[in-house]
Parts: structure tokens; sequence; C-alpha cells
């Protein structure tokens, strides 16, 4: 017992070496570790069943896709709320609904079409686009948004998904 | 690589704690690495420096360096080369790059009317939809054809087909049905770049790549349906495709863009595909006799490490002491081998001049230093899978490059199109030098000059700025010449900074010598400007090297377009002048300097200086020297790129349509006319 209270802090330790010695971890850990929001990143993709299967780089950006896809989606959700509540902010707030909408039907077809049919750089530019979307709908409200912290989801886990892809480059 | 942004907490080392209190000591600093583990774990769900888009070096683009942030893009690669080229990281290579997330500027609402504006007048582009690379260009029957990467479901890249327009001089083009759509087993999920070879016998034979239902990269021969068509509307695709698949040990994804086939002195055809080794990029080699058995050559035709995938590779002769173009198969004394490749990882085209050995099948470069991905660019802003084909009309080699937009998304959902074909250039090399080609556009485009404007010895003192009145100030052809006062020149310090375009403040950014040009795509307050101009910088030993830039800083009061700065060095030998000239079309702007030796194409996306409200100005913000130029400006004409008509008469004689406009008053009408159609078409696409 005080054995594993003993060995259990070095192990942890020792998933914090560098990346160079990541190549031991699984694959989304790996991954991840070579994305600038590693936390997010693995909070993400376990968040979703598929990961438990997903075999390579190319499966785990996919299921990156699909959440950058429902979180746009809820993110239109929540700005359709937003409109009734904060009458002032309708313009702003629509030219989000535009940004997101653009996502879903831009960026993420495009994401999803360059991953499967093997060019991935089409989806590195779908995804940085989704991040720069977000923080334009962030920007549209100077300084005084309702939806920072979902905005900033939004543009983060774009990020993740845009290194992610990078790595197949 | 981003680093972990999880704290790394260190394994206890030091003293050894004495045997009796051991245990204690070790289980109180394990419980202190445990909470150090949660608490790191925690902190990690908002970044303390908000990272924005990983450009393709895998740096975080952040150019809020005035909120004291790290400028990531200034450390890349080291400008100080041969032949320096910008650091690739913030050279707007990814075309959505970003700023600090969150920054309190208000975000800018994209009109109708701005949107409308962005088509070219004088550019290849389909009428709508997204494109991307140049296919198969080749003068056949009278007709110059391009082929494209096309989507015809919208405007992002997908569902990729090959569109298809001719033309008689390669700026006025007719739209054609498209060539080949995905329809068979091995293109049903792209088809994607490919390749015209004539043959002796005037035969036409189009090798492409296809994405196969299994995502498999293979190669496909097309041939024209009816040869004696000199418009080639239909296409067949040979019944045992593919005739090439990956090689053993190649990604199925490795392996894409056959060249134009040369003749070797066997009498083979002989083909290269660009494909990687881990991070090697590599060119293989094929011979065949029939375009449907191949022979792959032993090793590579040429390979550099560390670059990545090549896509597009070309490969092509060009004459040591001529200006013509050489056909694809020729060799021979007074000709060296240009070989180019597109780089996946960063979006630049690169190409080097060397040494091609048929018989040992290899290409040696003139200068490895300064080698294929690692040296010379055709361009330094927005130009990607290029190719050239030889036009034996005229025994020019030409060059078409795709230009993608690096506006947002949302714009372009909202404007229903997305990039353009660069202007098409011919290519040579630069004789003066012998390192570098030059790059012109096509003498063709001069027969769209219109009205002209002339300056001449315009005295432009330290930090002033001429307003140029030239009429109309978004279809545009300068030639601008610059002249620094000698004294100026030897009696300017020596600077230590290596300078380079992308890290520096841009057109803002005062030397003793530089920055001077041209502001094109201005408004009367220069609110929005976009510089394209000469930097000159004094090295270590005396010498003075000049920089070719423009500045996209300001383009733009939106915030969600690129604003990154791009250009590279130029050389700029004994007695030349600085000389450049400026091609602007609407929401595209495309710079040459000191003949083509250095070039650079930027989109640029406006909300006030358009239309009406657009201006040139001179501009000199050097501190230390007066500048003089003289230029002269031409409004441009538009295209009228078009559909091919209908009537059947017409297309099958393959003359060209009778009822183009001529005269500048029906050109003047047939602008309004075209104009005023593509608004209300933007117009309706909105409503």
């Amino acid at each position: 017992m005080k054995a594993i209270l003993f060995v259990f802090p070095f192990v942890l330790a020792v998933a914090y070496f560098p990346i160079s010695q990541c190549q031991n971890l699984p694959l989304i850990e790996h991954t991840c570790k070579q994305t600038p929001y590693y936390g997010l990143c693995v909070t993400s993709l376990k968040s979703d069943p598929r990961s438990k299967t997903a075999g390579d780089v190319q499966a785990i950006a996919l299921i990156m896709v699909d959440i950058i896809k429902a979180k746009a989606g809820g993110a239109l959700q929540h700005i359709e709320k937003l409109k009734q509540k904060y009458p002032a902010l309708r313009v702003p707030l629509s030219a989000c609904k535009d940004r997101f909408n653009a996502i879903i039907i831009g960026d993420v077809p495009q994401a999803v079409e360059a991953l499967t049919k093997g060019d991935p750089k089409f989806a590195v530019d779908a995804a940085n686009d989704a991040a720069l979307e977000a923080d334009s709908c962030e920007r549209g409200f100077s300084g005084k948004s309702p939806i920072t912290q979902m905005n900033k989801l939004n543009h983060d886990i774009s990020i993740i998904t845009a290194s992610i892809v990078k790595m197949m480059l | 690589m981003a680093d972990s942004n999880v704290s790394y907490n260190p394994l206890p080392d030091g003293e050894r704690p004495r045997p009796t209190r051991r245990r204690s000591i070790v289980l109180v600093l394990s419980g202190l690495l445990v909470v150090g583990f949660l608490v790191a774990l925690l902190s990690d769900n908002g970044s303390i420096a908000p990272t924005n888009v990983i450009d393709n070096d895998n740096n975080n683009v952040n150019d809020n360096a005035q909120n004291g942030l790290n400028d990531v893009s200034s450390s890349s690669k080291d400008p100080e080369r041969l032949r320096p080229f910008t650091s690739a990281s913030s050279a707007g290579v990814s075309e959505k790059s970003n700023r600090r997330f969150g920054a309190r500027t208000a975000s800018y609402p994209w009109t109708n009317n701005m949107l409308s504006w962005q088509r070219t007048a004088f550019h290849f582009q389909p009428q709508k939809n997204w494109m991307n690379d140049p296919n198969g260009p080749v003068f056949y029957k009278g007709w110059y054809h391009l082929f494209y990467q096309y989507n015809p479901n919208g405007a992002i890249w997908g569902d990729i087909v090959w569109g298809h327009a001719v033309s008689k001089d390669l700026i006025h083009w007719y739209h054609l049905p498209l060539a080949m759509v995905a329809d068979q087993w091995y293109d049903i999920m792209g088809v994607w770049t490919g390749s015209a070879t004539i043959l002796p016998d005037g035969k036409l034979m189009m090798l492409y790549t296809g994405s196969t239902n299994e995502s498999v990269q293979v190669q496909n021969l097309a041939y024209p349906a009816d040869p004696s068509d000199p418009l080639l509307i239909k296409w067949v695709k040979y019944p045992g495709n593919p005739v090439l698949v990956p090689p053993p040990g190649i990604g199925a994804k490795d392996f894409r863009d056959p060249t134009t086939a040369w003749l070797t002195s066997e009498g083979k055809w002989r083909i290269a595909i660009g494909s990687r080794i881990n991070r090697t990029g590599i060119t293989f080699v094929y011979d065949t006799k029939d375009f449907i058995n191949y022979e792959l050559l032993r090793g590579v035709l040429h390979g550099v490490p560390n670059t990545g995938m090549w896509e597009c590779v070309d490969f092509y002769p060009v004459s040591t002491t001529g200006e013509h173009g050489l056909d694809t198969s020729h060799n021979g004394p007074g000709v060296k081998h240009v070989v180019k490749a597109s780089m996946d990882d960063d979006r630049h085209d690169y190409y080097a001049i060397g040494t091609y050995h048929e018989k040992n099948v290899t290409w040696v470069p003139d200068n490895p230093e300064i080698d294929v991905g690692i040296g010379i660019r055709y361009d330094y802003g927005l130009f990607y899978a290029s190719k050239t084909f030889y036009d034996q009309n005229k025994k020019r080699r030409v060059l078409w490059g795709w230009i993608g937009e690096s506006d947002s998304e949302i714009a372009d959902v909202k404007k229903g199109w997305a990039s353009l074909q660069g202007i098409p250039r011919t290519v040579a090399l630069d004789t003066k030098t012998g390192s570098n080609l030059l790059q012109w556009p096509v003498e063709e485009v001069d027969s769209l000059r219109l009205t002209s404007k002339e300056f001449k010895k315009i005295e432009l003192k330290p930090g002033s700025v001429m307003p140029l009145d030239v009429g109309s100030a978004t279809q545009l052809d300068i030639v601008a010449e610059f002249e620094l006062d000698k004294a100026a020149l030897e009696k300017t310090a020596e600077s230590n900074v290596e300078f380079s375009c992308s890290s520096s403040e841009g057109s803002a950014e005062r030397g003793a010598l530089g920055p001077f040009g041209l502001l094109v795509l201005a408004d009367d307050s220069l609110s929005e400007q976009t510089p394209v101009y000469f930097y000159i910088a004094k090295g270590k030993d005396g010498s003075l090297k000049t920089y070719f830039c423009t500045d996209q800083s300001r383009s733009s009061e939106a915030n969600d377009v690129n604003k990154s700065k791009y250009g590279s060095f130029v050389p700029v030998l004994e007695g030349e002048k600085f000389s450049m000239r400026v091609l602007v079309d609407h929401s595209i702007v495309e710079g040459f300097a000191q003949g083509g030796r250095t070039t650079i194409t930027s989109r640029v996306y406006p909300t006030k200086a358009i239309y009406g409200a657009a201006r040139v100005f001179l501009f000199n913000n050097a501190t230390g020297a007066s500048v003089t130029s003289s230029l002269k400006a031409w409004q441009m004409n538009s295209a009228f790129i078009r559909p091919y008509p209908d009537d059947d008469d017409e297309r099958h004689s393959g003359t060209e349509p009778t009822y183009e406009v001529r005269g500048s008053k029906t050109k003047y009408l047939g602008n309004l006319l075209t104009s005023s159609l593509l608004f209300l078409n933007a117009r309706n696409n909105f409503l």
C-alpha cells in the first residue's frame, strides 16, 4: 500500500517528461501533447466514445472536427436565446450567427472532405478558419461579450484540430 | 511543436534524508507531487498566453507585439541566406491567420457592396464556387486550354472535378462544360491535378491523379474524345485506369500530380511524380512508351530532407542564352533544368535551377543551399500549386498559379466563390544573374491597357506621400522606377539588423533608405492602404541589400482578413534603377520587382477603398534619402470572361465567338453592363 503511494507521483512525473518521450503514451495523450491546449484536447476527445477505438491521427482529427461541429451548433442555439435576452446586442449576435453558420456549412464539410478524401491541408485551413470565425464573433462585441467563454472554447478546439491535422502533412 | 501547458514537477533530488525519517519525508514529497499534478491539470483550462492559429511552421502566430506578447513569427528561418527568403511563419501561408483572441476591436460586417467589388475583371475565375490548382494547361489547335480543380457545389474545397476554359490569348477566356467528373472508382473521391503532353504526331495525352473509392492516390490517363474538336469539350478516360499506383513503401496518400512528359534520347517518355519518404520530399521518375505501361526508374530524380510532401512537381528546361521558352523535351548545350515543387507543409512553391543527367536520371542543383523547398520561391505572397506549359504558339514557357483567398469563410460563403488564377506569366532564366528565373505577365496583358497617365521625375522627400491622379484605381497596370540620391546611399550608416519583410513593421518601419513605393487600393484618408515597396538595408560590409515587400497590415479595416507582410530580397545589379510593375485588379494585387526577379501576389479586401473611392499614392517613408520616381499607370479593361456561346455552329467551327465588344465606347458600355450584371447577380444571391 505504501509502495503505491511511493511510486505513484514518480509515475505522474514521468508522464510529464518532454515530448520526445511521449511516444510511449497512448495515442490521445501523445497527439494532444503536440497541441497548444493539452488538457482541453484530452478532455474533449475522451468525452467522445469513439476516441477509445481511434487508431490513428486521422481518426482523432475527425472526432475533433465533429466536436467543432457540435460546439458550433450549440453556439447557434445559445445565440438565438441571447437575442431575446439582450435586444441591444442584436447586431453583433446576428454577425455571430453568420460566423457559426459559416463554420457549420463551410469549414466542417471542407475539413471532413479533406481528411476522408486524402488532402489534409484543406482541413488545416478549415480548422484555422473556424478559430478565426469564433474570434471575429467575439470582437463584434467590442469587449462587452456575453459569450466570451463559449467563443474561446470554440476557438481553442479549432486550434487544437488544426494542429492535429498538421501532424498528418 | 508546442510545449505542454502543464508544468513539470521535478523529482526531488539533493540531500539524502536520514534513514530514520526517510519514509515520512518521501511520503510528504509524494503528496506534494500529487497535489502539484492535480493543480497543473486543473489549471490547463485557460491559456494565459492565448494562442491563435497554428501556422505552417507550427508556430503560434501572434502579431500583437504591442501587448508585449512574444512575436513568435520573427524567430523563424534565418533570412541571411544566399537568396534570403522571408520567414515562412507569418508570411500569410495559413490563409486564415489570426490575431490575439478577443482583442477589443469591432468586427466589420461584410456588405454585398464590398463583396461583389472583390470579383476581378481580368483574372481567370469561374462564375461561382471554389477553384484551386490549374490543370493540364496546353495550346492545342489554335486555342489555349486551362483546366482547373473545381467544386461545382460550393465555395469550399470538395467534390473536386475538372473545370475547363479556352482562350485565344491567355486573357479573354470562355467557360466550357466540365471536362472530367468523378465518375469512376479510381477518381470517385476526387479528379485531382494533372498535366498534358502533346506528342509529335499531335496526339494529346492527359495524366491526372485520382483519389479512389478507398482514398488511394493513383494516376490515370485521359484523352480527347474527339481530337479534331479544337475546344476539346469531351474527354475519355482510358478503360484500363489506373495506369500507376503508389510504389511499394510509399503512402497511399503521398503520390500525386503527374507532370508533362518529356522525351528521352531513347525515344521513351519520362514523367515525374512528387511524394515523400518520412520528412524528405522527393520526386519519382517513370519511363513509358505508351502512357499506359510504366517503368519506375531506380531512385528518385531528387529529394530534399525536411521539406515534407512535394505536391505539383514541375520539371522543365530553360535556355541559358535566350529569353524564349523551350519545349519540355528539349535538352542539350545551353540548357539548364528547373525542378519545382509545392510544399504541402508551408504552402509555398519553390524552384531550383540545376543540371539534368538523363542517363542516370538525376538532377543536381547548381546551389544546394537554395535547393527545392529551402531556397527561392516563385512568389512571396499567395501562390501555390503552380504549373508551367510550353506554348509552342509563341515559343515561351507560361506559368499558372492558384491564388487562394485570405479572407474568412463567412465572406466566401456570402459571396459564393473562392480563389483566382494568377495572371499568367512567362518564365525564363535571368541571364544577368544566372541564379534565378524571371517572371513577367504575358504580353497579351498589355492589350487590356486603356488610357494612361504618365508622371516624370517626381521627387519625394523623406516622409512624403503623394496622390496620383490616375482616374479609377481598381483596375490598373503601373510601371514605376525609383532612384535614390547616390550620396544618400553611400553615407548611410551600416546596419547590423537583418531585415525581413514579414517580421518588419511593414511600410511604417522607417529606415534610412526605405521604405518607398506605391500605395494601392488606398482611400483618401489612407485609413486603408496596401503598400508595395522597396526597402534598402545596408549590411555589415557596406553592401546594399534590397527587399521588395507588400504590406497588408492596413489593407482593410476588417479584422478577419490576413494582415501579414509578404516579400523577400531582390537582386539589384549595378546601374539598375529600382523598378516595379504592379497589377491591381480588385481584390488581387501582383507586384513584379526588377523585371520579375521577385514577385508578390496578395489578396486585398478593403471596406472603403473600393469602387470610386480607391486611390493610388506614391510614398517615401525613408528617413535619410529622397526618392525620385517616374511611372506610367494604365486603366485596365475587363477581359469579359464568360461562357462560350451555346450556338452549335460557332462551337463546332471553333472560331472565336463573334459578339465580342470592340472599340473603347462599346468596351466602356460592355464594362458597365458586365459590372451591372455582376452586381445584380451578386445581389440576387444574397436575397
